[in-house]
């Protein structure tokens, strides 16, 4: 293939489904190697990567399982690499053990997740039911940071965004989508992050680092291991005080006609699409609806949401999945005594129709 | 005479599209026609979702049924006994071949295809995918595929089509098709674009009216 | 109705015919696996494991209680199951990926173990379910979606040599044999040594049996068998690589 240096050149509008989107996104990030493992529905960005990867000198290793996925991303990472990986449901569930290392010892990792149906097995279609693991997986305190996407260009623009983010901050950061946007068609604009003014984030090594340990340079001794309870509670309160001072750089949310609205819409991902789609019809119907869309899911923009929420009557949270952004809702809401009503569907999709009918129900 | 055509091409190219149309087009025609799923790699955005709706238009179709599939867990890249045979039914023969890395060998598989006097493979194209980009990635494409007989125009940019990508896509599509020694058998365009063009595109190429059916096979 | 054709007993007729392609190795392993368990008399202490990708279709094949578990783990789950109740006869039936992929850790350590399970692995060169991406068994040069420039060996090193390594880390007690559906009769016989071995209470049993995927090699019928008999058997050799009560030195 005639391919530049660049893999984008300028700006492009094209027409992809959202798993290719990763892959070319992770190209003009300047991503030096994937390591990952065949799950439905992401295996397309393995695909294309695979593909794509050599013409632009990058790499790829297909791993035996998404334990050694996650683990060898974290190796990438330490060499000074920007690495990512994909994976989806129960490969999800296995990327905890290394996401958690990857919380503690502050390692700029990037996974993109397309949900599917849970838990275990079940469908390899769409869910958004690893919103609880993504966020808080693994047996620590969610440092990480989840953008959840809506579409192709999110995952574009939001898969560029999460190596800065990563590198920048250095917590584990995840790119949320779902089966239904890794296989849709849509056009997009792919663009050279440069050419947007869009300055990349350079990696850099964790070990290996030039010169003699010891002599020229310090040894680097990297653990996740601590001896005692007041060793580790230092530890865990130092990273809590930067995940607090990055958080309000970090936080993405977006309101959608909400300053006058007596029905507050609460959703996240593709199903914000809907959410968008049913304000607009109830609004011509009289209604006022109006919807409040968190896109970095962790950190949450809480005051955001307790101010949109605070101006409504009422609230409806929708997702497919049977609570998970509810709970994390509720806990932001903590105190606002509104009624909450809620549509919750696990592994199903959602329309603006579905959402209409609910609120005009409700009157 | 039979026409026995196969859409092939790169992911996400149009080919189930082209397929359909071009099987209710014959129907039309009053001949019997059969459509098959050959998607291998990826059966999501398949014929699957639709095979209850076209048999009832009058069209035989070789696919799954969806439910026929329920139980089985993961989607699977089944293939079923009947397309095998596909090419051993009456009347006209549609085949819709997934993507992969093994292009056109898929044919392998397919019994008589090898000998079949009536066969005619067609690359579909879209050049808003960055694969298929330019003329020098559709012809380092395309040469990847194995036979292929002749090439489709398919650029479109979903709902954001307008006249003059459809003549872009010609361009580069017809540039690439004089390379590789392939006729362009026709552009494709939407229902709701064909006013704005004469008989053929500014190539040249004859237009074929696009009706869309695959918004609504996703599942 | 139309006359059933010959199947095993064991195998459950509401399920036929089955949905694997035309032309899959699964078929005809699993009528042979049919075949052994009728032979021996233990349907009725049979429970039956599958894995994730195309040996989960099996899921509903027998009429034996069958279990499908999550991608690799079906070793463990059996060996769950057998400890806990000897009286049973666990089978855990996987493809290559599930068995020498990220199943791997739990064989190996099951083969160490002695667990008195029987394995048995459908190898047929890559990930069938998921659209054929590269597997541990997939050759050197071959083409996947995951090796699409074809498998190169100085990258990701040689297909896994999976009898050999169960049969150079076991003991006495355990069977290892290969074999292939180009040879039913003796894959039979395989299988049912390794059933026996089970039941006899010996140790650890394993097959792996050379099969077919012709959807995903995108091979006609004479390529498929000469890929099967020709490529695949040049570099897995078939036979028996551990026999219960063998000399030492000898097979």
């Amino acid at each position: 293939m005639f391919m530049s240096d660049k893999p984008i050149k300028g700006e492009k509008r094209v027409f992809m489904t959202g798993n290719e989107v990763c892959a070319w996104a992770a190209l003009a990030a300047d991503a030096d190697i994937m390591y990952g493992y065949p799950i439905t529905p992401q295996n397309e960005v393995m695909h294309y990567w695979t593909r794509l990867s050599p013409k632009h000198g990058r790499k790829f290793l297909q791993t035996e399982d998404e334990i050694s996925a996650g683990f060898t991303t974290i190796g990438g990472v330490m060499a000074g690499r920007k690495s990512f990986s994909a994976t989806a449901g129960p490969g999800n569930t296995l990327f905890q053990e290394p996401m958690s290392m990857a919380e503690m010892m502050r390692i700029p990792t990037v996974v993109i997740i397309m949900q599917r149906g849970g838990p275990s097995t079940a469908t390899v279609i769409y869910s958004q039911q690893e919103v609880t693991m993504t966020t808080f997986g693994g047996n620590g305190e969610g440092f990480r940071v989840v953008y959840s996407t809506s579409g192709h260009q999110d995952l574009y623009d939001y898969t560029i965004k999460s190596f800065n983010t990563a590198w920048k901050y250095k917590f584990p950061t995840f790119v949320l989508g779902d089966g239904y946007q890794a296989k849709m068609r849509e056009p997009l604009t792919m663009y050279d992050p440069a050419e947007r003014g869009i300055e990349m984030v350079k990696p850099f090594p964790y070990v290996g680092k030039p010169g003699m340990p010891g002599t020229d340079r310090p040894t680097e001794y990297l653990r996740n291991t601590y001896n005692t309870e007041a060793e580790l509670y230092d530890a865990i309160m130092e990273i809590a005080r930067d995940y607090e001072k990055a958080a309000p750089e970090i936080i993405e949310w977006e309101n959608v006609q909400t300053d006058d609205a007596d029905t507050l819409i609460v959703a996240h991902g593709i199903v914000s699409r809907a959410a968008r789609g049913a304000v607009e019809t109830l609004r011509k119907d009289g209604i006022k609806a109006g919807h409040f869309r968190p896109i970095t899911l962790r950190p949450f923009a809480e005051e955001e949401l307790r101010k949109a929420a605070s101006k409504a009557k009422n609230i409806l949270v929708v997702e497919s999945s049977y609570g998970q952004f509810l709970k994390l809702v509720k806990e932001y809401l903590y105190g606002l005594d509104k009624p909450i009503d809620t549509i919750l569907r696990p592994g199903v999709g959602i329309t603006a129709e579905e959402i209409v009918a609910r609120i005009k129900e409700g009157r | 005479m039979r026409i026995v055509e196969a859409f092939i091409g790169e992911y996400a190219s149009g080919k189930s599209e082209n397929a359909i149309n071009r099987s209710l087009e014959l129907l039309q025609q009053g001949r019997e026609v059969t459509i098959v799923d050959l998607d291998t790699v990826e059966p999501f955005y398949t014929l699957r979702p639709l095979k209850k709706s076209l048999e009832q238009k009058g069209l035989r179709v070789i696919a799954w049924d969806p439910e026929e599939t329920h139980g089985l867990g993961e989607a699977g890249s089944l293939l079923k006994q009947e397309m095998l045979w596909a090419l051993r039914y009456s009347g006209d023969i549609i085949m819709d071949i997934g993507y992969g890395v093994h292009g056109a060998k898929i044919f392998n598989l397919i019994v008589g295809a090898e000998t079949d006097p009536d066969l005619k493979i067609y690359a579909v194209v879209n050049i808003t995918r960055p694969i298929t980009g330019n003329k020098e990635d559709i012809v380092e494409y395309v040469q990847t595929l194995g036979r292929v007989d002749g090439i489709i125009n398919n650029t479109h940019l979903g709902d954001e089509t307008t006249k003059d990508l459809i003549e872009e896509g010609a361009e580069v599509v017809t540039a690439a098709a004089k390379e590789l020694g392939l006729p362009v058998v026709y552009t494709a365009v939407v229902e709701d674009l064909r006013t704005q063009f004469d008989d053929c595109d500014a190539q040249g190429n004859p237009l074929k009216i696009l009706h869309r059916f695959m918004p609504d096979a996703f599942w | 109705m139309s006359m059933q054709p010959n199947m095993p007993k064991s195998w459950n007729p509401d399920t036929k015919p089955h949905k694997f392609c035309p032309g899959c190795g699964h078929g005809l392993v699993l009528k042979m696996l049919g075949e052994a368990i009728d032979e021996l008399g233990i349907q009725d202490k049979v429970i039956f494991g599958c894995d994730i990708g195309c040996s989960l279709l099996a899921w509903d094949f027998f009429n034996v209680d069958s279990i499908q578990t999550h991608h690799g783990r079906t070793t463990p789950v059996i060996t769950g199951v057998k400890r806990a109740d000897p009286e049973l006869i666990g089978i855990a039936y996987m493809g290559d990926g599930g068995g020498y992929a990220i199943g791997s850790q739990h064989l190996v350590n099951a083969a160490t173990r002695n667990e008195k399970i029987t394995v048995i692995l459908v190898n047929n060169t890559n990930y069938g379910m998921t659209g054929g991406q590269m597997a541990p068994t997939t050759l050197p040069g071959q083409k996947t979606e995951t090796s699409p420039y074809g498998r190169d060996p100085e990258d990701t090193g040689y297909p896994t040599l999976g009898p050999e390594m169960v049969a150079a880390i076991t003991r006495k007690g355990a069977y290892v044999a290969r074999g292939t559906m180009s040879n039913p009769k003796q894959l039979k016989k395989f299988i049912k040594k390794a059933l026996e071995n089970q039941v006899q209470g010996n140790g650890f049993s394993f097959v792996e049996a050379l099969a077919s995927c012709p959807t995903n090699w995108r091979t006609n019928a004479e390529a498929t068998w000469h890929f099967v008999e020709k490529d695949m058997a040049e570099y897995f050799q078939v036979g028996e690589f551990k026999v219960p009560g063998a000399k030492e030195g000898e097979k």
